[in-house]
């Protein structure tokens, strides 16, 4: 059974949590499958632009001023559930693109050849890493999957895709969910990968700015008179804290105060969020949203799921069954 | 310099909008000097719509004709193919019409030994680079590309409430899979099985069950 290998973004010093959610999943996976579970990180290292790349490419083992500095991030990997970690050290500065990071990560896929590799579906990198990983393999690509199963453990996609132990090929997944149990022995084996160079420099990053909230991947959309029901208000937040996503609204529910700060959105802006979540029938243009959850506004054409009825007690429902899941 | 816009194989999910933005954006390259093709595969009524909205952008396209159902690679495989055959430096994709296009900006920079920029939400040439402003999270990242370059982009057009029914487009050029080297039996083997259609989900545990993949992981223990 080949490997299943897990692409680890990092926050700060620290695993993402959403990479972690992906390593959850790869454990459950591996274990079913009698695969290796790799956990793999990409770690900038200054000492790697010293070193003559003809005697450090491909160089196995040693230890470095950056590795002993992802300690932290060992513990954190193993008690997820990692078999083995493998660090790539590079000299290219970091950033959450194909362009800066896809070589070193390409020495990681040649170097482990795995059959199954997993992405954090919200982890910086994935939008740019997870595809192209799969592209370059030839996988079957699942976009927002989870770890189904016990014993026969699956991955499936909401759109019906599937990877199981007995499908042929390799494949790609982005996970969105999984449950997190595994503890376990904190001393693992830890393969430090030299791969310098390689960035592509027909990309160059030219600077950042925080994003403004219509771009926002998820987006809770309230209507004016669904804002002015405190009950139903507060509904809205707790849901909108469960999938990261702000309460977007006109400006006239901006202040009854149940949309969050700086985020009026008015009718004719364009949004694109991967999911949408309205509550009641707030006057935006959510034609862009992949996927559309109704609550309290009419089963409307093209969404993906409606709740009808009291909007206060379908949201306290919904919010519970979301921090149970 | 020449430009591509990959529209996909199947027309917009929900509304044009983002359809007439991508090829708004691809018509700054066109009023710059470059020549610019919109690029459609799939069905007829399809390739109609897609060539009358490039039409109106004053943008030139092109139609795949063919009635296979191909994954994001296979797809990819055949804008690759029409890129070789236009030879076409940068090609941007309509990633926010579909939410199935966003990996085929991937696969079909992979294939052409490209760039990719993903999520770019603004974008505009000057001279041999084109500066893009990208998604990366809660920031905007951005960024300047120079060479051959794939870029997915979500840039929306005016919004719009009705369209006028396309009819056949008599300038639309055609061209099937063999005349782009592409034989449609290897190509079957990037086909989708057919999936059964999505009900509208109508209980709070289904609800919960399709949001689910959407909430952000905890980070206790981490």
């Amino acid at each position: 059974m080949g490997a299943v290998l897990v692409h680890i973004d990092l926050d700060g010093d620290r695993p993402h949590p959403s990479s972690l959610l992906a390593l959850a999943a790869g454990r459950a996976v591996a274990s079913s499958w009698g695969a290796t579970l790799y956990a793999a990180l990409v770690v900038r290292d200054d000492e790697e632009r010293e070193r003559d790349p003809a005697e450090s490419t491909g160089r196995i083992g040693g230890t470095t001023k950056q590795v002993r500095a992802i300690e932290a991030t060992r513990a954190a990997l193993a008690r997820t559930g990692a078999d083995k970690i493998v660090v790539a050290l590079t000299d290219v500065t970091l950033a959450p693109l194909w362009a800066a990071i896809g070589a070193p990560w390409q020495g990681i896929l040649d170097h482990l050849r795995p059959r199954l590799v997993l992405f954090g579906a919200d982890a910086p990198a994935t939008a740019e890493l997870g595809p192209r990983t799969a592209a370059r393999i030839g996988a079957r690509l699942l976009m927002r999957a989870r770890a189904i199963g016990v014993d026969l453990v699956e991955l499936r996609d909401r759109d019906g895709g599937y990877v199981r132990a007995a499908d042929g090929g390799a494949a790609v997944a982005m996970i969105g969910a999984a449950r997190s149990a595994h503890q376990g022995d904190d001393d693992i084996d830890v393969l430090v990968l030299s791969l310098p160079g390689g960035a592509d420099d027909r990309v160059e990053i030219a600077g950042s700015a925080p994003a403004e909230v219509a771009n926002a991947r998820a987006i809770v959309a309230i209507s004016d008179d669904m804002a002015a029901d405190k009950q139903i208000a507060s509904g809205a937040s707790k849901l909108a804290a469960l999938l990261g996503a702000p309460v977007v609204g006109s400006s006239a529910a901006a202040r009854t105060g149940a949309v969050t700060a700086g985020a009026v959105i008015e009718r004719a802006a364009p949004i694109a969020p991967e999911v949408c979540v309205t509550i009641g029938t707030p006057s935006l243009d959510l034609a862009g949203c992949s996927s559309l959850i109704r609550i309290g506004g009419g089963a409307g054409k093209g969404a993906d799921g409606s709740l009808t009825g009291g909007a206060a007690a379908n949201l306290a429902q919904l919010v519970r069954a979301l921090e149970e899941a | 310099m020449s430009v591509g816009v990959w529209l996909g194989n199947a027309a917009p999910l929900r509304t044009i909008r983002w359809l007439d933005g991508a090829l708004a954006t691809g018509a700054k390259f066109e009023r710059a000097g470059t020549k610019v093709t919109a690029v459609a595969a799939g069905e007829g009524s399809w390739l109609d719509l897609a060539s009358d909205r490039a039409t109106r952008a004053g943008v030139a396209c092109v139609g795949v004709a063919t009635d296979i159902q191909l994954d994001y690679l296979g797809w990819a495989q055949v804008m690759a193919a029409v890129a070789q055959k236009l030879v076409l430096e940068t090609i941007l994709v309509d990633e926010a019409s579909r939410p199935e296009r966003a990996p085929e900006v991937a696969a079909i920079a992979e294939l052409l030994d490209a760039a990719q920029l993903t999520n770019v939400v603004s974008l505009a040439p000057d001279g041999a680079v084109i500066h893009a402003s990208r998604i990366a999270g809660s920031e905007l990242m951005t960024c300047r590309v120079r060479g051959r370059a794939v870029i997915g982009v979500r840039v929306a057009g005016p919004a719009i409430e009705e369209y006028p029914t396309p009819t056949p487009s008599a300038t639309l050029k055609r061209f099937d899979l063999p005349a782009l080297g592409l034989d449609p039996i290897v190509l079957g083997h990037r086909a989708l099985a057919p999936r059964a259609t999505q009900q509208q989900r109508r209980t709070v545990d289904r609800v919960a069950e399709h949001l689910a993949v959407h909430v952000l992981p905890r980070t206790k223990g981490a």
